[in-house]
Parts: structure tokens; sequence; C-alpha cells
């Protein structure tokens, strides 16, 4: 079977993930949480991660986060930020982790939201949009970094530095981002960046991260033990253990820090962009020429990115991908958890088919993919 | 024996302070608090190969925030 759904959770993992894994869940006690030597190794594991996630994306290590995956993180960062009759940004592309939590906010009549459209060929059309529904009561604006479902990167910078001039905080999702793009906290001013340990971290499930800005205050969602202040009844007040209540995932958290490490190793966003965007490059070019195939490789304006998406003919997206699965390819089908950007770009009906490479993906596997799509169209008689 | 260590509200910040001090040549290793007053409940104590006092001052001018410098000592 050859893996191209990296877009969902990236594989698979280096070695080196795994050996910590083991290593953790072997030799590790509760981080934090005891006097003894094993207990303090484990801590030590613990901040070994946070500081390396902290250099990777330019913050301080207290304001690393960890938590379960990137929707937690999300809805951690949502809801901590925003208060009753608050109003909130979020793009056309967003992911359900997003728009869930921000529409069940406003169904509560806590907080109102706006959706800004935005345009994969024109960045200052698509600022545009952000700034024209900026409220006087408007607090933050959430957005997705790059689309999970078409690859189109958004305009971060400009999105952020617009955010900055109105008073705004700005909440990234790094989702599909976070180890193949440069990110940082520091340079760009992002507020809060949310990332997943398991795509392009090259972590393990059940891993993520809420990266917090300087200054930035996030009330905590839950409250429980944190090892620290344990004779008060309130929360403790400082990160990370304000937003870390409860007994951490010590394995998780020591296989990805070595994701992390293996990422750098290779050269982290210049290895990751340019192999993964020189095989999607390929891959349009030959899935181009296929009857039959509707591309949306368009809708990444042009920007690198490790995802590509397409139809063929008016099959559904979901059957065609289990032709491929028959085929030996694994690829992601369906509406991805993206309710507005399948409205968005109008493939509601059908769908479409995600095709994502990673780091282990060779030009052999594109090729050979390219080669079972259009045995499929032929046989399809497209 | 007396104890003298750095107190730390959380294990992060105390584990921040010994890698801080690793990286100027100061062994130190980090455990809980072996005697926490009723006030914090636990917490987290920094033991320092050498002086702590030197060790306070570099922490403080790097503004790793702590709960200051406290001994203990043990009954026999």
């Amino acid at each position: 079977m050859i893996y191209l759904d990296n877009a969902a959770t990236s594989f698979p993992k280096p070695q080196s993930v795994i050996n910590a894994m083991c290593r953790a869940q072997l030799c590790g006690a509760n981080p934090g949480r005891g006097g003894h030597s094993l207990s303090a190794r484990a801590g030590e594991t613990v901040y070994r991660c946070r500081e390396k996630l902290a250099g990777h994306f330019g913050c301080k290590s207290e304001n690393v986060i960890f938590t379960c995956n990137c929707t937690a993180a999300l809805n951690t960062a949502i809801k901590g930020v925003l208060k009753k009759g608050d109003h909130v940004i979020i793009s056309s592309l967003e992911h359900n982790s997003v728009l869930r939590p921000v529409h069940a906010l406003c169904e509560k009549g806590i907080i109102s939201y706006s959706v800004a459209r935005v345009n994969p060929f024109d960045d200052n059309e698509t600022l545009r949009s952000f700034a024209s529904h900026i409220r006087e009561n408007t607090r933050a604006v959430v957005m997705t970094h790059v689309s999970n479902v078409f690859g189109t990167v958004l305009p971060v910078e400009k999105i952020c530095a617009l955010c900055k001039a109105r008073g705004l905080i700005f909440i990234l999702d790094g989702a599909q981002s976070a180890g193949s793009h440069k990110i940082s906290l520091e340079k760009t001013g992002i507020d809060v960046l949310c990332v997943p340990g398991h795509k392009g971290l090259l972590g393990p499930m059940g891993t993520g991260a809420l990266l917090i800005g300087e200054g930035v205050e996030i009330s905590e969602l839950t409250q429980g033990g944190t090892g620290s202040n344990s004779l008060s009844p309130a929360q403790p007040t400082a990160y990370p253990d304000r937003l870390e209540s409860g007994t951490l995932n010590l394995p998780g958290i020591a296989g990805l820090c070595e994701g992390v490490s293996y990422l750098e190793k290779i050269g982290a966003e210049r290895y990751v962009i340019s192999h993964e965007g020189e095989l999607v490059r390929l891959l349009c070019e030959d899935l181009s020429v296929i009857d039959g195939v509707r591309l949306y490789s368009e809708m990444n304006g042009g920007k690198s990115t490790n995802l590509v998406s397409f139809n063929l003919g008016d099959l559904h997206s979901e059957y065609v991908a289990s032709l491929l699965d028959k085929g030996g390819f694994a690829v992601r089908a369906g509406y991805h958890c993206s309710y507005l950007a399948h409205k968005t770009y109008n493939t509601s009906e059908k769908g479409c088919v995600r095709v994502s490479t990673g780091v282990f993906t060779t030009k052999k596997d594109v090729k050979n993919f390219a080669n079972c799509l259009n045995k499929i169209a032929k046989d399809k008689k497209m | 024996m007396l104890y003298t260590y750095i107190k730390f509200e959380t294990q992060t910040m105390g584990e921040k302070a010994r890698r801080l001090l690793l990286s100027k040549g100061i062994n130190s290793s980090l455990r809980r608090n072996p005697n926490p007053n009723r006030k914090e409940g636990c917490n987290f104590a920094l033991y320092v190969n050498g002086d702590v006092y030197a060790a306070f001052d570099i922490l403080t001018k790097n503004n790793i925030r702590n709960l200051g410098v406290e001994s203990f000592r043990e009954l026999l």
C-alpha cells in the first residue's frame, strides 16, 4: 500500500519517534507528580519537547501547552479568548475544528461570527475581505494557514498585521502547515498557534500543542490537578499549568520531540517544501493529462503545498478513493471535515479526492499513483 | 543536614532554570519541594551544585520566575 494521506496523519513515523515512545513508556513515571527520580526524569522529557517546540515556533517554553490534538488546542484558544458579546472572523476555508466551536458559541448566544471569503489568486482581496468584517466588538480572527482540502495558503503575515493594527487577537490553525511551513510567533506576531503533533511534525497521534505569544491571556476550559499549588482550590494562573490539568501523554510527547528533531535534521521547512512541493507538481503534471480529471491545484494560488485534490468525471470521490484503495493507494475522499471549504469551491455534491505527500513519499510513488488513476479513468471510459 | 534550594511554582519553570544554569556550566537537579508550606502546597525545588545565591542571581537576570531561595533542615 502506498500511503498518500499525510494530511490526515503522517505515516510512517521515523524509527526514532517509535524508539522514544517505547523508552518513555518503559521508564517514565508521571511527570511533575512525584518526588522520585523517575518522575523527575519524565519531567525532563516533557520539558525537552516544550523547549524544542518553543525553539521551532518562536515562543517561550512555558507558553507551550500540550494538548491531545489540534482540535483541542483550537477549542481551548477559541473558548479561552472569546467572551460574551465578542465577534470573531473566520475564513471561508476553515476546518470544522474552527467552524464548530465558533458556531456552537454563536448558537448559545455568547458570540457572533463572520466568514471572510478567501481568494486564492489575490491575497490583497482576501485581506480586504477580512478587514471589511471588522466591527467594534470584534475580538479575534481565527484562520487556517493552509486549507486541508485544496492546499490554499492563506496570507498569514498580511492578516496578522491587520490584526495588530486593529488590536485583534490572531489565532492561527497550523494543522496543515506546522512542520512544512516556517511559522514564528515572535517574528510574525501571531498571538496563538494551534498545531497537531502527528501530521507535519511527525509525532504520534494523540499529541498537539497550543503555542501562546507574549502577553496573551487564555482562560482554562478544564480545571484539575497540575502537580503545583495543590492546597489552593483555584486553578494556577501560570502557564503551562493553567491550561494543562491532568496527566500528560508522556510517550506521545517523547515521540513528538523526536519527530521535530528528525525534521530539523533533514532541514525542516526548506526540505519539506521543496521535496513535497516538487512531488505535488509532478503529480499535477501527470494528473492533468488524464481524461476526466478535474484538478483543483489552481486553488493553492501557485504556492507550494503537500496536497492536491481532484475529481474524476461525475464519479463520487468516495467511489474513486475506493478504486484507488483496491489499486494499493491510500488517499482521503469525501468532505474532509470541512463544510466551508467545499461550499466555497462548489464541491459539496461529490466532495473530492485529496492526495497528500509526506517526507517519505517518493517520485516513484506519485508516478505509480498517476498510472493507477489513468487505468481507472480508462476502465470507466472517461 | 541543611538543604538550600530555589523554589518554583511549576515544574516547567524549574526545568527552564535547570537548563539555563547547565548552559552556564552549573549543575543542578529539580525535585519536588520536600518542605512545602501550607499556603503554597506542592511546588518544586532546584538543588544547585555550588553557590545557590549566584545561581539565583543568574535566574533573576534572565527573568526566570521563581519563588525565592529556601532552606530545609532534615530531621535526624
